[in-house]
C-alpha cells in the first residue's frame, strides 16, 4: 500500500506553492529523509524530504506547476501498486513532509500584514482546484485538430491567430491553410533551419520582423526572438514586484533627507577596531534607529488607512542585497537588546541571508527597515516602504564634504540619510524630528561611550 | 601629392579583387605591390602548387587505370616547371589586364605609413589615402634553429626549383607540408614528414585525418613521423640531416612548412596607430576595420583565416563597406580545400567543435566505397560526413575526403550558409552517377534512412 506525497504547508500564510525541481524521477528508489523535490513559496525555496520509503511511482505535479497546499503531488509505493486517482483524495492522511531547516535560497522584502488566523492544520485536503495550474500563463487552450496542430507546428505559426470553423469553433486543417494563404505565408522568406528552430521553440515566424530586401529570416533572427521572448519573473521577483507596487501605489510616501557628520564616529570606530572591537558603522546606525523608534511610535506602527497598529517592540528589518534580489531578515525584539546583542544577531542574520539559509519566520514581522547602500558609492537615494511598516531609512555613502563649523570651512565625513514615511501616519514635522534624532545620536560620542 | 579614395597595399587574392570592386563602385583606387600581381596564391602558392599536383596525381593514377596496359609515363620535371611558370604568367597578365580595364592605378614599390592617411612608396611619390586596405599577406616562418643552407628551403623557394630531389624531408604536417609531401611522393620522391604535434592536420576531423594518413603512408609510401620535433639539423654538399627522437633522418632537401607570419614589417603601422595581436597579425573587427578608423586589413595579415578565398571575400566586403558606406560583416563560413592524396574538403564545424558549444550533434556519413560512380571510376577511398544539430536538423559542418573532395565541398558550403537541414539535402535530387550523391546519402544516413548503406545497428 503506497503513500500519497502532498504539497506541504510551510507557514501560516502559505496557500499554494510551486514545484521548482524534482530531485527524484519516476521509478527511482526513495529512502526516508531523501530530498524528493524543491518548492518555492512566496517567501523561499525549500527542500522537501520524504517521510516514506519506496519507489516514486507517479508524479502528478510537474516542475513549474503551482498547486494549493495538501494537494497530492506524487505517489510512493512498491512497483505494481495501483496508482490511485489523486483527485480522489489522499489515502491515509499523514502529517505532511516538513522542509529541511536549510532552504537553498530565500526571498522577499517583508511580509504583508498577517490575515486573521485561518482554521488550520488537520483540515481535509482542499481539492477545489485539482488541476495543476501552470505558472507560465498559457492562454486558454484552443480546440484544434491533430492534423491542424501538426501543420501549425511545422509552419512555426501561432494557432491563437487562426479562426476555427470546425465543430464548436475547433481549428481544422483547412483553417490553417486559409490562414497561411491570407497571411501570405508563402511569400515569407525564411531559411529551412530557421523554420525548424522556430517550430521547435514555438516562435511565430509571421511575427518576426520582416528581413531586409533580398535577405531571409535566418537562424540568428529566430535566436534573437528567443532571447527577447518575455521570461517569467522568478517567484522571488514576482513577490518583490507585487509588494513594492502595492506599497508604492497605496502608501503616500514622502521623504526627508538629513546629512550626518560621521567624522567623530568614524574616528571612534577606527579606534574601536584597532582595539579588536567588532562594531561596524552599520551597527551604530542600526542602534541609533532602534533607540529613536522608541521615542517615535508613529514610525514603529502600521496602518491600513482605517486603523493603526503599534508595535510595542522594535522588530528591525535589515535589507540585504543578493544576486537574486533583496531579502530583509528581521532582528526581532531589537528594542530589548543591548548593542552587543543586536550586533551579534544582525551579523548572524546577514550571514544566513547570504548563504540562503534564512527560515521563513526570520523574514517576517519587521516594524521598521534600514536599507544601507553606503558601500555602493551613492550620494543619496530613497527607499520604498515595506508593506506593513510606516517608514524605511535609506543610508547613503559617507563622503568627504566641505562643511562649515564655527564659520570656518573644513572637510568633514558627511553621510546622507533619507527617511521614507507613510504620510497617513507620519507628519512632516515628525519625520524631520525622527531623522534629526538619528543624526543627533550618531553625532553624540558621549552616548556611544556609554553604549559600547 | 597623388590622392586616392582607396589605397590598397598588396595585390594578392585579397588586394586585387578589393581594388577592382572599389573601382567598379566608382572610387579612385591605387594598388601598391612590391612584387608580382596575384600575390603568394598566384605566384608561389595555390596556383603553381596545384599545377604540379595535377600532374603528380595523373602520373600516379596512370599506373593503375583499369584496362590500360603498358602505360608507363616518364616524368620531365623541368618541363612541368616550365608549364607551371606559363600558367602563372598567364594568370598574372590576366589580373593586370583586369586592373587596368577597371581603371585601377597600379604602383610598384613598398608602402609604409607616414601618418594614418599618408603612405610613402619606395621609388614613387607619397600618396594620400581616403581609406587604406592592408592586404600584405604573410610569409613562411623559418625557425631560427635551422641553418641557412641551399638544401633548406621554404615552399616558395621549392616551387622555383627546376628539379625534384629524390629524398625529401618536410618539416611541418600542416596543409602546405602534406600537399607538398603527396605531390612529391606521387612523382616518385621518397618523402618523410616530421610533425612535432601528435598528428598531421590536427584541426581536421579525426576520421578524415586517419584516412589521409593511412593513404599517405600505405598507398603512396610517405613516412609520417609525429609527436617529436626535428632537431640538430645540419646540411652539407651531399645531404641534409636531422634527428627525430633517437632516429636520424637524411634527405636531399628539407622543406620548411611550419607556419606563416604576417607581412607587416615595412608598413610602419605605428605611424597610423594600428594595433596588432601578440603574433603580429593586424587586429580587425568583424567589418575588417583596424584600430585606425580609415584603415582596414584583409586576408592573411589579419590572422582570421589564412586562405586565398577568405581574403577575396573579405576584400570585396571591405571595399563595399568603404565605398558604399555600408556595414556588412565579413563572411565567417569559409570552406577549406586541401590538395593532398586523396583531397580533403571542409566547411563549418567539426563534430568536436559543435559538441563543445553544447549542441546535441547528429552526424551522417557515407563512404565512397558504397557509391556506384566511385566504384566505376576506381576512386573508392574516403567518405563524406555531415555534422548537424539534432534538435533542429540544421547543417553545421561538412567534411569530405576522397577524389574531387575540393570541388564537392562547394555544395556543402552553399547548404550550410543557406541554413539548410539534413532533410533538405536528402530531398534534393542529386544527379546519378556522380560523386555528389554521397552528400544526399549521408544526409539520409544521419536519419537512418540511407538506401545504399546497411542499416546501422542499435537504431
Amino acid at each position: 500500500m503506497g503513500q500519497m506525497i502532498i504539497m506541504p504547508k510551510l507557514g501560516q500564510t502559505v496557500e499554494e506553492s510551486t514545484i521548482v525541481t524534482w530531485r527524484k524521477n519516476e521509478g527511482e528508489r526513495i529512502a526516508k529523509g531523501d530530498i524528493i523535490f524543491e518548492i518555492e513559496t512566496d517567501k523561499a525555496v525549500l527542500e522537501v524530504e520524504s517521510f516514506y520509503e519506496g519507489t516514486l511511482l507517479k508524479v502528478f505535479v510537474q516542475a513549474g506547476e503551482t498547486v494549493p497546499v495538501s494537494v497530492p503531488v506524487a505517489f510512493v509505493g512498491t512497483p505494481g501498486d495501483e496508482i490511485p486517482d489523486p483527485s480522489a483524495g489522499a489515502p491515509k492522511p499523514r502529517p505532511a513532509p516538513t522542509p529541511l531547516s536549510n532552504p537553498p535560497s530565500s526571498s522577499s522584502p517583508a511580509p504583508a500584514p498577517q490575515p486573521p488566523a485561518t482554521t488550520e492544520t488537520a483540515s481535509a485536503p482542499k481539492l477545489s482546484d485539482p488541476q495543476p495550474r501552470k505558472t507560465t500563463d498559457s492562454p486558454e487552450r484552443q480546440a484544434i485538430s491533430p492534423r491542424a496542430r501538426a501543420l501549425v507546428r511545422r509552419m512555426a505559426i501561432d494557432a491563437a491567430n487562426i479562426k476555427g470553423t470546425g465543430l464548436t469553433n475547433r481549428i481544422v486543417e483547412a483553417d490553417v491553410l486559409e490562414y497561411l494563404r491570407t497571411s501570405r505565408y508563402d511569400e515569407l522568406r525564411v531559411t529551412p533551419a530557421a523554420v525548424r528552430l522556430a517550430s521547435r521553440e514555438g516562435i511565430d515566424v509571421l511575427a518576426l520582423p520582416p528581413p531586409p530586401p533580398g535577405e531571409r529570416i535566418r537562424v540568428s533572427d529566430v535566436e534573437r526572438a528567443l532571447e527577447e521572448r518575455p521570461q517569467k519573473l522568478s517567484r522571488m521577483r514576482q513577490v518583490i514586484a507585487a509588494r513594492l507596487t502595492q506599497s508604492y501605489t497605496t502608501t503616500p510616501h514622502f521623504f526627508v533627507t538629513v546629512g550626518v557628520d560621521m567624522t567623530d564616529l568614524i574616528a571612534l570606530r577606527t579606534e574601536h577596531k584597532a582595539n579588536g572591537g567588532t562594531y561596524t558603522v552599520t551597527d551604530f546606525i542600526l542602534q541609533s534607529v532602534v533607540l529613536c523608534l522608541k521615542d517615535f511610535p508613529a514610525l514603529n506602527s502600521r496602518t491600513d488607512g482605517e486603523s493603526v497598529e503599534w508595535s510595542s517592540t522594535v522588530n528591525l528589518g535589515v535589507a540585504v542585497s543578493l544576486d537574486e534580489g533583496l531579502v530583509v531578515p528581521v532582528a526581532h525584539r531589537a528594542g530589548d537588546m543591548t548593542m552587543a546583542q543586536l550586533n551579534e544577531r544582525v551579523r548572524e542574520l546577514v550571514g544566513k541571508a547570504r548563504e540562503g539559509s534564512l527560515k521563513p519566520d526570520e523574514m517576517k514581522g519587521s516594524s521598521f527597515t534600514v536599507s544601507n547602500m553606503g558601500m555602493l558609492d551613492v550620494e543619496n537615494f530613497t527607499a520604498i516602504i515595506n508593506p506593513g511598516e510606516s517608514g524605511i531609512l535609506a543610508v547613503s555613502s559617507t563622503r568627504e564634504t566641505p562643511a562649515v563649523i564655527d564659520g570656518e570651512i573644513c572637510a568633514r565625513s558627511i553621510m546622507k540619510i533619507t527617511l521614507s514615511s507613510d504620510h497617513r501616519l507620519v507628519d512632516g514635522a515628525t519625520a524631520a524630528k525622527f531623522a534629526n534624532a538619528i543624526k543627533s545620536k550618531l553625532e553624540d560620542m558621549d552616548l556611544w561611550q556609554t553604549l559600547m | 601629392m597623388a590622392n586616392f579614395d582607396v589605397v590598397i597595399v598588396g595585390a594578392g587574392p585579397g588586394g586585387y579583387p578589393a581594388a577592382i570592386r572599389a573601382a567598379q563602385l566608382g572610387a579612385s583606387v591605387a594598388l601598391i605591390e612590391k612584387e608580382a600581381a596575384g600575390g603568394t596564391c598566384l605566384n608561389w602558392g595555390c596556383i603553381p602548387s596545384k599545377t604540379l599536383i595535377a600532374t603528380a596525381e595523373a602520373y600516379h593514377r596512370l599506373r593503375a587505370i583499369p584496362g590500360l596496359h603498358s602505360c608507363s609515363p616518364t616524368l620531365d620535371y623541368a618541363a612541368l616547371v616550365e608549364h607551371k611558370n606559363g600558367v602563372v604568367k598567364k594568370l598574372q597578365s590576366g589580373v593586370q589586364q583586369l586592373l587596368k580595364a577597371n581603371g585601377v592605378r597600379s604602383i610598384s614599390g613598398t608602402a609604409s605609413f607616414t601618418s594614418r592617411n599618408r603612405l610613402a612608396v619606395t621609388g614613387s611619390e607619397t600618396i594620400e589615402a581616403g581609406h587604406t586596405i592592408l592586404a600584405t599577406g604573410c610569409t613562411s616562418l623559418v625557425p631560427s634553429f635551422l641553418p641557412a643552407h641551399e638544401r633548406i628551403v621554404d615552399s616558395r623557394a621549392f616551387l622555383d626549383r627546376v628539379d625534384l630531389p629524390k629524398r625529401l624531408i618536410i618539416l611541418g604536417g600542416g596543409i602546405i607540408g602534406c600537399e607538398f609531401a603527396c605531390m612529391a611522393a606521387n612523382l616518385g620522391a621518397e618523402v618523410t614528414i616530421v610533425e612535432m604535434l601528435d598528428d598531421i592536420l590536427l584541426t581536421l576531423d579525426p576520421e578524415i585525418r586517419a584516412t589521409l594518413r593511412d593513404h599517405m603512408e600505405k598507398a603512396i609510401g610517405i613516412t609520417v613521423m609525429t609527436g617529436a620535433p626535428l632537431d640538430e639539423v645540419s646540411a652539407n654538399n651531399s645531404c641534409v640531416q636531422g634527428n627525430v627522437g633517437d632516429k636520424t633522418i637524411e634527405g636531399d632537401l628539407l622543406i620548411v612548412a611550419v607556419g606563416r607570419a604576417p607581412a607587416t614589417g615595412k608598413l610602419g603601422l605605428e605611424h597610423a596607430g594600428i594595433a596588432t595581436d601578440e603574433s603580429g597579425f593586424i587586429t580587425v573587427d568583424d567589418f575588417g576595420m583596424t584600430s585606425a578608423a580609415t584603415v582596414y586589413a584583409i586576408g592573411d595579415v589579419n590572422g582570421r583565416t589564412q586562405l586565398a578565398h577568405a581574403a577575396t571575400s573579405q576584400g570585396i566586403t571591405v571595399a563595399e563597406n568603404i565605398v558604399r558606406k555600408e556595414r556588412t560583416r565579413m563572411e565567417t563560413l569559409i570552406p577549406a580545400a586541401v590538395f593532398t592524396s586523396p583531397e580533403i574538403g571542409v566547411v563549418g564545424l567539426t563534430e568536436e567543435e559543435a559538441a563543445a558549444t553544447g549542441i546535441d550533434v547528429l552526424t551522417g556519413k557515407f563512404a565512397f566505397a558504397g557509391l556506384g560512380k566511385a566504384i566505376a571510376v576506381g576512386e573508392t577511398v574516403g567518405f563524406v560526413k555531415w555534422v548537424a544539430d539534432k534538435a533542429t536538423d540544421r547543417l553545421l559542418g561538412a567534411h569530405v575526403i576522397g577524389a574531387h573532395a575540393t570541388d564537392l565541398i562547394a555544395e556543402a558550403a552553399v547548404a550550410i550558409r543557406s541554413e539548410l537541414t539534413l532533410e533538405e539535402i536528402g530531398r534534393t535530387v542529386h544527379s546519378h552517377p556522380t560523386l555528389s550523391e554521397a552528400w544526399m546519402e549521408a544526409a539520409h544516413a544521419a536519419h537512418g534512412t540511407a538506401i545504399h548503406a546497411p542499416p546501422s545497428r542499435g537504431k
